[in-house]
C-alpha cells in the first residue's frame, strides 16, 4: 500500500515511516504542505497522512487544494488540537479522518487500511495470521487447508478483517451485513461468532468478545 | 483593623463634645452671673437697713440683729470706724476700707460681705458677712441640670452620628457585598452606574486590577494549552520509536524491560498532558452553554471502546459495557473528558484480573445515567469526599496525576449532573453521573 505521510517533526515523522513500514506499507515522506501538494500531483498515493500543522501552507489547505482539483484521494488528518473547529473544518474540506496526537498505533494503521479499502476495488486478498482471505474469488484458506463458510458467517469474518485490529459492535455488524433491513439479530450475530471461533481454530487469529459491545479480531499473540 | 465607622464617629463626635463642654461651661456662667449679683443686691441691701438703723438709733440698735436667718445661713455683723476700729458687733469680721462687696472665710466658711457706709459724721462703717450656702446650693443645682442635658444631648448626638455614618457608607456595603456575591473565577469589571462620585474612582482602580488579572489567567490559560499542545507532536514522536524499539528488541528481555519501562513513562505524560487540556476545556469561563447538544451517551462511551480495550488488555482486566440509549444535553469533547477519566479511574484502581463494567441508559424518572462499575478494593466512605479534590490520590503506589476525578466533577457540574460514589453490589465502587 503506497502512503503519502506529510509530517513535519523528524522524530515523529521517522516513527511513523519505521512503524508503517513495519505493518508492509510503502510511504512517501514530504515535510512541508508545498512538497505534499506537489508529491500529490506527480505520484497520488493510496492514502495521505497529513499533519495539519505545517511549515508553509498548512494540512487545511493541501486538502483544499486536492478537492479543488477533484483529487478523490482519502486523506487522514493529524492534529496536535483538538479543538471541535479544526475538526468540523477538515471533514468541512472533504479530510476523510481526522486523529488526534498522541495516537495508538494500531489505531492509525487500522484507520488508514479502512481508508485504502474505501476506494479500492473490493477484490483484495486479506491476511491476518495464518488466514488468507481472498474477497474477490470467494475462498478463504487457513494456511494450506480450504475454510468452509457459510454467506453470513463469510460476511462477518469480512467485516472482521476489515476492522482488524479495531473493536466492532454487534450493532455495526448488523448494520454492515444486513444493511437493508433484513431480520437480524444481536443473538443471531452471537451465534455467527461462535461458530467463527471454531472454524478459526488454528489459523492463528484472536477472535475476542468485548463483552456487552462487540468483538475484536487481531493476530495472535506469539505465544 | 480600623474601621472608616469607628473612625467618622471618632472625628465628628470628640470635636463636637468639646464645642459643647465650652458651651455649657458659657452656659453656666451665663445663669450664675445674674443670681450671683441678685444674692449680692439682697446682702447690701441688708446691710445698707442695718446702717440706716445704726444712723437712726445709735449703736445700741445693733443688740438686736441676730442669727435668725430663714435660709439657714449663718451671718456676722460688725461696725467699725473710720480708722477701723470695732466699735460693736462680732470681733471675728475685720474693718473695711470702704462700702461694697467681697469675699472671707468665717469659721472655716466662705462667707460674702457686704459694706454699708452708716453715713454719720463720724464715717462709721458696717460690715454684714453671710455664709454662701443656697449660692452653692443654686450653683450646684445649675451645674446638675447642665450636666444630665449635656449627656442626653451627647448620647443623641452619637446615635444620630452612628446612624448617619451607617447611611453613608451603605454604597461601600452594597459593593462589598456585589463582590462577595461573584464566583471565584468572575473577573468581569464592575459595574459603575448608581455609584457614588468619590467611589467611582475605587471602583475603576479596581475594575483595572481585575483586568489586568483576567490579562494574566487568559495568558497563563493559553500558555498551559500552548505547552500541552507542542508536547503532543514529540510525545506522538516518542510513542513511535519506544514500539519500534520494543517489537525490536522483543528477544531480549533486558532491553524489552527497559523500553516497556520507557514507555509507561511516555503514557504518563501523553496522559498527564491531555489531562491539562481537560482541565483546560473545563474551566467555567471557557464553558460556553451554547455549544451543548443533544449527545448519546452511549456512542460516545462506543467512540472510546478501542483505547479503553487496549488499555484494560494491558492490565489483564475484564472491561465490559451495557450501553443502552442516554440522551443528554452536553459538550461533546467534555462529556467526552468525563467518560475517559472514570474509565481511566477504574482501569487504573482495580488490580490486574480485576472486572469494569461501563453502562448507561434513560432513567425512569427522567434524565439519564451514566455508571462505572469496579470489583476493586472500593473507597471506604470517609474519604469519598476526598476523592473528588485535586491532586488527592488514594493510593500512592499508583501512577496518576490526581487531577482525573476533579475533572469529572468540574465537567458534570458544568452539565449539571450529580456525580456519586458507592459501593458496587460485590464490593468495589461505582460511579455514577446523573444527568438532569
Amino acid at each position: 500500500m503506497h502512503v503519502l505521510l506529510v509530517e513535519d517533526d523528524a522524530v515523529l515523522a521517522d516513527g511513523l515511516t519505521r512503524t508503517l513500514q513495519g505493518h508492509g506499507m510503502r510511504i512517501e515522506l514530504a515535510t512541508d504542505g508545498l512538497q505534499a501538494d506537489a508529491q500529490l500531483q506527480r505520484n497520488p498515493p493510496q492514502v495521505a497522512v497529513l499533519d495539519i500543522g505545517l511549515p508553509g501552507i498548512d494540512g487545511f489547505e493541501v486538502v483544499r487544494r486536492l478537492r479543488a482539483r477533484g483529487d478523490t484521494t482519502p486523506v487522514l488528518l493529524l492534529t496536535a488540537r483538538d479543538a471541535i473547529e479544526d475538526r468540523v473544518r477538515g471533514l468541512e474540506l472533504g479530510a476523510d479522518d481526522y486523529l488526534v496526537k498522541p495516537f495508538a498505533t494500531p489505531e492509525l494503521v487500522a484507520r488508514i487500511r479502512a481508508l485504502a479499502r474505501r476506494n479500492a476495488p473490493k477484490t483484495g486478498v486479506l491476511v491476518l495470521g495464518n488466514l488468507v482471505f481472498d474477497s474477490g474469488a470467494r475462498r478463504a484458506r487457513i494456511g494450506q487447508q480450504p475454510l468452509e463458510l457459510s454467506a453470513r458467517e463469510w460476511a462477518v469474518l469480512e467485516y472482521l478483517l476489515q476492522q482488524a485490529g479495531r473493536v466492532v459492535s454487534k450493532q455495526q455488524i448488523v448494520d454492515t451485513i444486513a444493511p437493508w433491513g433484513e431480520d437480524l439479530t444481536l443473538n443471531a450475530v452471537e451465534v455467527y461468532v461462535s461458530r467463527l471461533r471454531l472454524k478459526l481454530d488454528g489459523a492463528g487469529l484472536a477472535l475476542r468478545t468485548i463483552r456487552g459491545f462487540g468483538y475484536l479480531l487481531e493476530a495472535a499473540a506469539p505465544a | 483593623m480600623t474601621s472608616i465607622r469607628l473612625r467618622l464617629l471618632k472625628w465628628l463626635v470628640g470635636p463636637i463634645l468639646v464645642v459643647n463642654l465650652g458651651a455649657a461651661a458659657l452656659t453656666y456662667l451665663l445663669a450664675w452671673t445674674p443670681a450671683q449679683l441678685a444674692f449680692d443686691e439682697g446682702l447690701r441691701s441688708n446691710a445698707a437697713a442695718l446702717a440706716s438703723r445704726v444712723r437712726v438709733g445709735g449703736i445700741p440698735a445693733l443688740a438686736k440683729v441676730g442669727a435668725d436667718d430663714p435660709a439657714g445661713e449663718s451671718s456676722w455683723v460688725a461696725l467699725h470706724d473710720a480708722q477701723g476700729r470695732r466699735l460693736a458687733g462680732s470681733p471675728a469680721l475685720a474693718g473695711a476700707p470702704r462700702a461694697g462687696m467681697r469675699d472671707a472665710r468665717l469659721d472655716g466658711e466662705p462667707v460674702r460681705v457686704a459694706v454699708a457706709d452708716v453715713g454719720d459724721a463720724r464715717g462709721l462703717r458696717l460690715s454684714l458677712a453671710r455664709t454662701t450656702r443656697t449660692r452653692q446650693q443654686v450653683s450646684a443645682a445649675i451645674v446638675r441640670s447642665l450636666v444630665l442635658l449635656e449627656l442626653v444631648f451627647s448620647l443623641a448626638l452619637v446615635g444620630l452620628v452612628w446612624f448617619s455614618v451607617g447611611n453613608g457608607l451603605a454604597p461601600l456595603a452594597r459593593l462589598r457585598a456585589r463582590l462577595d456575591a461573584r464566583g471565584s473565577s468572575d473577573l468581569a469589571p464592575l459595574d459603575d452606574a448608581g455609584m457614588p462620585r468619590e467611589l467611582v474612582p475605587v471602583v475603576d482602580a479596581f475594575n483595572g486590577l481585575l483586568g489586568r488579572i483576567e490579562l494574566g489567567a487568559r495568558a497563563q490559560d493559553e500558555f498551559r494549552a500552548n505547552v500541552a499542545h507542542q508536547l503532543r507532536t514529540p510525545l506522538a514522536g516518542l510513542r513511535l520509536q519506544l514500539e519500534w524499539l520494543a517489537a525490536r528488541h522483543a528477544g531480549d528481555p533486558e532491553s524489552r524491560h527497559s523500553v516497556e519501562l520507557m514507555l509507561q513513562a511516555n503514557e504518563r505524560m501523553i496522559r498527564q498532558t491531555n489531562q491539562l487540556l481537560s482541565l483546560e476545556r473545563a474551566e467555567p469561563n471557557r464553558f460556553a452553554r451554547a455549544r451543548l447538544v443533544p449527545l448519546d451517551l452511549a456512542e460516545l462511551v462506543a467512540d472510546s471502546v478501542q483505547a479503553f480495550v487496549e488499555q484494560a488488555a494491558v492490565r489483564d482486566i475484564d472491561l465490559g459495557f451495557d450501553l443502552g440509549k442516554a440522551v443528554v444535553q452536553g459538550d461533546r469533547f467534555l462529556l467526552r473528558d468525563l467518560v475517559d477519566n472514570l474509565v481511566d479511574n477504574a482501569l487504573r484502581y482495580t488490580p490486574r484480573g480485576g472486572r469494569v463494567t461501563v453502562g448507561c441508559g434513560a432513567l425512569s424518572e427522567g434524565g439519564s445515567v451514566l455508571r462505572v462499575e469496579d470489583n476493586g478494593p472500593g473507597i471506604a466512605p470517609e474519604l469519598r469526599a476526598q476523592v473528588f479534590e485535586r491532586f488527592v490520590r488514594l493510593d500512592t503506589g499508583t501512577h496518576g496525576s490526581g487531577l482525573g476525578l476533579a475533572i469529572v466533577r468540574d465537567i458534570a457540574n458544568l452539565h449539571g449532573a450529580d456525580l456519586s460514589l458507592l459501593d458496587a453490589a460485590g464490593g468495589g465502587a461505582v460511579f455514577t453521573v446523573a444527568f438532569p
